[in-house]
């Protein structure tokens, strides 16, 4: 029963179903299962780890200064993004080409600033979720939420991408109605 | 149209930020819903957008891609800033129902990706040109989208009752905003098939004129 409420709040809350963060990522993504895989790691550990970092900034940052929320957030991005590459480079180093690529298209998105951005809201909202725990976990969720996102566009794409859709609405066109039936299904739940 | 002026038209038709890229669709998804909020965003996105654009051009060619990149996100949060204090002049009221979508439109794809991988590699003439045109083809979508939303979902225009028949509220909701862009995507892309009297255009890649 705790998994299954678990996934219910997973699909309810899940920040590409209803808010629509990510979305051309989520394409990206969806394309293949290395690409699923690749993504969907470097993109929860951006948004778990940037959680952490955006509560202490929010912490710091004075009442009068929010509209310098967005320039440190991205400062945050932007150091995780050098770490993240660093790594990369000096454990993986021959295949550093090929996998500098998805820490590329993960990094800056609607997925990642827009997680960041959204936990803080609800934050500011409900004081109960304005601890670092909480932000680590929503920011942990929200990676999950785009895997199975993922999961959920990757079951239908080769269908939608088959000759069996019109040319004009094959692929893209296509797996946006698919994802807006799936979201409305979700809105249905709430 | 002749060979020349298709690159330089094509950010505004054929290369559409968002019907064909598919790049800032999130805001046009979520709060393109009033013609209203479209107009605060499509203030937000030109504003941070081409000044972003224009500032990054100066960066030195040769630093690391992944540091030009942070580079041009920062420029765009500092941008941000004047620009989020004139919209609350302007739209005082529309700031607080758009939320982070306006935040987000600083960190979008024609900043983070479109630069280095389109923008920068062309003069600086042509540059401004099809940035300025690229910006453009958003906001028309944008605009377009959120007409057609606003009427048909509350029955209004600009905030104005219109007299509307028929009200699919639906389309006022995120999920709407997928369906409709996707069927706008499609319309776009057969229409283009057609100019072109070519009925064998693979899907899946975006571009279709």
């Amino acid at each position: 029963m705790f998994l299954i409420s678990e996934f219910v709040v997973l699909l309810t809350t899940n920040l590409i179903l209803t808010k629509a963060l990510g979305t051309s990522t989520l394409f990206i993504a969806a394309g293949s299962r290395k690409n699923l895989l690749w993504i969907a790691i470097t993109i929860t550990a951006f948004t778990t780890v940037g959680s952490a970092g955006a509560y202490l900034i929010n912490g710091m940052l004075p009442e009068n200064f929010t509209d310098l929320r967005l320039l440190l957030y991205v400062l945050i991005i932007g150091v995780l993004y050098f770490a993240l590459l660093s790594v990369l480079y000096f454990t993986d180093g021959k295949s550093f080409g090929t996998t500098r690529k998805y820490v590329h298209v993960s990094a800056f998105n609607c997925a990642v600033m827009g997680t960041l951005f959204t936990i803080s809201e609800n934050a500011d909202a409900d004081t109960s979720l304005n601890n670092i725990v909480s932000f680590i976990i929503r920011g942990a969720e929200a990676g999950t939420g785009f895997i199975l996102s993922a999961f959920i566009l990757m079951a239908a794409f080769k269908i939608l991408n088959s000759k069996e859709v019109p040319a004009a609405f094959r692929g893209f066109p296509a797996m946006l109605v698919y994802l807006g039936i799936i979201s409305m299904a979700m809105y249905a739940l709430v | 149209m002749t060979n020349k002026k298709r690159p330089l038209l094509e950010g505004l038709i054929s290369g559409n930020t968002v019907l064909s890229g598919l790049m800032v669709i999130s805001p046009v998804i979520v709060c393109g819903n009033t013609v209203m909020n479209a107009l605060a965003l499509m203030y937000a996105f030109s504003a941070i957008t081409f000044i972003t654009v224009m500032i990054g051009s100066f960066i030195p060619k040769r630093l690391p891609y992944g540091m030009k990149i942070v580079i041009y996100a920062v420029i765009a949060s500092i941008i941000y800033i004047p620009v989020k204090a004139a919209a609350e002049e302007f739209f005082p009221d529309i700031i607080p129902r758009i939320g982070i979508y306006f935040m987000l439109v600083a960190v979008n794809s024609l900043i983070t990706v479109q630069t280095e991988a389109k923008f920068y590699r062309m003069t600086r003439g042509k540059m401004t040109a099809s940035l300025i045109l690229h910006i453009l083809g958003f906001d028309a979508v944008m605009l377009i989208i959120a007409a057609v939303r606003e009427l048909l979902a509350y029955g209004t225009f600009c905030g104005r009752i219109v007299d509307a028949d028929i009200l699919i509220s639906g389309l006022g909701a995120p999920f709407g905003g997928f369906i409709l862009l996707g069927i706008f995507c499609g319309i776009y892309r057969g229409i283009g098939n057609a100019m072109r009297h070519d009925d064998d255009v693979s899907g899946g890649d975006g571009e279709c004129f």
